[in-house]
């Protein structure tokens, strides 16, 4: 009886069959192959990264950066122009998506701040040509701006608004609870709270939220191109034509390479990479900070 | 009624108010009833910011179109706007030609990428690795586009799509003339399935991480193999986030606008094979607004186009996102 036992549990642990053999060694192989799928992501970026650099570095001095002269071959035109337009449209973005978000997360019912929440992640997931629609046919054609710098930053400010909302709505409602009813419990007003106890706990989270939408928005080319016409000089005021980066690309990636126009897309390129990439760093440097922070209020 | 123990609860009084000056509850200072409505609704009124975004979008793209032009014959294939013929479906057929191989290349590789990366490697690779495929997210549009056309398309029309045609020339739709260019179809599924790689793989890692350990183990002790408990236990647990991703890696893809308009030609043609050029949706609705400018007509097809794809992404992005409202706790990047 003990035999027959032994034998049973023998053949168990020691299971040679076909069968068995198959199954660990596809699981075996199938561990060692799948890894290689990386290499699916990993390629394309380090060549992306590679031949835009080779494309672009050679000729990218720091007069080609700074000048802003109005022939075609430097870069100041459009670099001035991004970052004047992005500073104003984040800052128009970082007005409604941060009284919203603060709004959603402390004040609405949760019924009603679900709805709204619905509605923001609809807006992330419009694409952004509908946005370029909208800011042309709201902006340009009915309110009469024309294709300006005003239309082109109101236009960024609502492709930028509901990333800025959603993460301001997130910082808010993830304040631990036990400090937001201490606060309330001990008579603080809804802004005191606001102001005094909640904001500095959700500030990184919402410094994050607002430089990953400036990240996704410096990328963006359909609303801006729009909503927008080249210049060859910086914008003067808010009814001026200005030139982005990413419209830079758009507008010289496909002339003839002997015109150079084709080195100005690819320096351009090489910029909205770099200033891309650093924003990303930033917000996960900020966000591991955070989280480390977030997790020693608990103790 | 009245019992004759007193009982405290029941038979409660008003507290008399302390007299005197040292009255522990001051009172309120008397408001204008107006002063007071407004500050009750004041705080509310941000709230409503992304549903007015909303409502202005669809409102001026509504508004634009008329949506009464064109009847059926809008979804004839004829789009020749000097002979007001305005078809969009070629631009409709040729949004799903690129987005629907490009979500499948994109859902097979992230679920790959996800097993590999919650199954199969150690914690301290998958840090290292894991971000590539993050970063993929953050690179704009425009930068794959000026990659794709001017680096990756000649390499495609002289290696990658003869050899394709080569071997795989005997199935429907891989037998046409292969352009020597390398723009067309096969190169924007190949962006597209880069831009809906980081988004899939995502969603897909994440749902299996949110497995529960004691699945996992349990399966591991009865004699299952790795692979069995993902095939069989994790796969099925997470099916809901799976689906999700392929939603909205569907809507990233379908909406993608300007790497599309680099790479694919402008074809107002049907494609005939994958190595013919085409035209989506939003690729076309992006290169044809300067042309309908004075022309209302044109601008009213146009913004039908756009309220179609804007319905259409709707409708996925509802759909994809029901399973995973509250999976995230911080910003994900593109998501």
């Amino acid at each position: 009886m003990a035999a027959d036992l032994s034998s049973t549990a023998n053949s168990i642990l020691f299971d040679r069959s076909a069968r068995t053999v198959w199954r660990i060694g596809f699981d075996r192989w199938i561990g060692r192959l799948l890894p290689l799928l990386f290499l699916v992501a990993i390629f394309p970026i380090l060549s992306l990264v590679y031949y835009i650099s080779e494309k672009a570095v050679p000729t990218l001095t720091w007069n080609v950066i700074t000048s802003t002269s109005p022939y075609g071959d430097h870069l100041g035109v459009a670099i001035v122009g991004t970052f004047e337009l992005y500073l104003f449209a984040t800052s128009l973005a970082v007005l409604f998506g941060l009284f919203g978000g603060v709004a959603v997360a402390e004040f609405l019912p949760e019924s009603a701040a679900n709805w709204v929440r619905t509605s923001a992640n609809l807006l992330v997931g419009t694409p952004s040509v509908i946005l370029g629609y909208m800011g042309y046919i709201t902006f340009c054609l009915y309110f009469g701006w024309g294709l300006t710098f005003e239309a082109g930053a109101v236009t960024m400010a609502f492709f930028m608004t509901p990333y800025i909302f959603r993460t301001a709505d997130l910082a808010f409602t993830s304040v631990p609870a036990p400090i937001r009813e201490a606060a309330l419990g001990s008579g603080a007003r809804p802004s005191q709270y606001i102001l005094k106890v909640g904001a500095p706990i959700a500030f990184p989270q919402i410094l994050t939220g607002i430089f990953l939408a400036l990240a996704i928005g410096v990328g963006e080319t359909a609303p801006i191109v729009l909503t927008t016409t080249a210049s060859v000089l910086v914008p003067q005021n808010l009814h001026s034509p200005v030139t982005v980066l990413t419209a830079l690309i758009w507008e010289n990636y496909a002339q003839a390479p002997s015109t150079g126009l084709q080195t100005i897309a690819f320096q351009a390129a090489f910029l909205i990479l770099v200033i891309v990439l650093v924003l990303n760093v930033v917000v996960r440097v900020i966000s591991t900070i955070y989280r480390k922070r977030l997790e020693g209020l608990y103790q | 009624m009245s019992s004759p123990v007193p009982d405290p609860v029941r038979d409660r009084q008003p507290i008399p108010a302390a007299a005197g000056p040292s009255s522990p509850v001051p009172s309120a200072p008397a408001r204008a009833p107006f002063a007071r409505v407004l500050s009750g609704i004041v705080p509310y009124l941000p709230a409503a910011v992304p549903a007015v975004m909303l409502i202005i979008i669809v409102v001026a793209l509504v508004h634009a179109s008329g949506f009464t032009n064109f009847g059926l014959q809008f979804f004839s294939l004829h789009f020749d706007p000097p002979v007001d013929q305005w078809g969009i479906a070629v631009f409709l057929i040729g949004s799903f030609l690129v987005a629907v191989p490009a979500l499948f290349f994109s859902m097979l590789f992230g679920v790959g990428l996800a097993v590999a990366s919650t199954a199969y490697l150690p914690k301290l690779v998958t840090q290292v690795l894991d971000p590539f495929v993050d970063l993929l997210a953050g690179i704009p549009s425009v930068v794959y586009g000026i990659w794709a056309f001017i680096i990756v398309a000649p390499y495609f029309g002289s290696t990658v799509e003869p050899t394709i045609h080569a071997y795989l020339g005997f199935l429907p739709g891989f037998s046409g003339p292969t352009q020597s260019g390398g723009t067309g179809i096969m190169l924007a599924v190949f962006i597209l399935t880069l831009m809906a790689l980081p988004i899939t793989t995502l969603l897909i890692r994440d749902s299996l991480r949110a497995v529960p350990k004691d699945l996992w183990e349990s399966g591991l002790a009865l004699g299952a193999t790795r692979w069995e408990v993902v095939r069989r236990v994790a796969i099925p647990y997470a099916r809901r986030g799976i689906f999700s991703a392929a939603f909205l890696g569907f809507g990233r893809a379908f909406g993608e606008t300007v790497a599309v308009a680099m790479v694919l030609g402008s074809a107002t043609v049907l494609p005939s094979s994958v190595y013919a050029i085409g035209n989506t949706m939003a690729a076309e609705m992006f290169e044809l607004l300067d042309s309908a400018y004075g022309n209302s007509q044109f601008l009213a097809a146009l913004s039908e186009m756009a309220v179609v794809l804007l319905i259409i992404s709707l409708v996925v992005n509802v759909v994809g996102r029901r399973f995973i409202s509250r999976l995230y706790k911080e910003q994900v990047a593109g998501l």
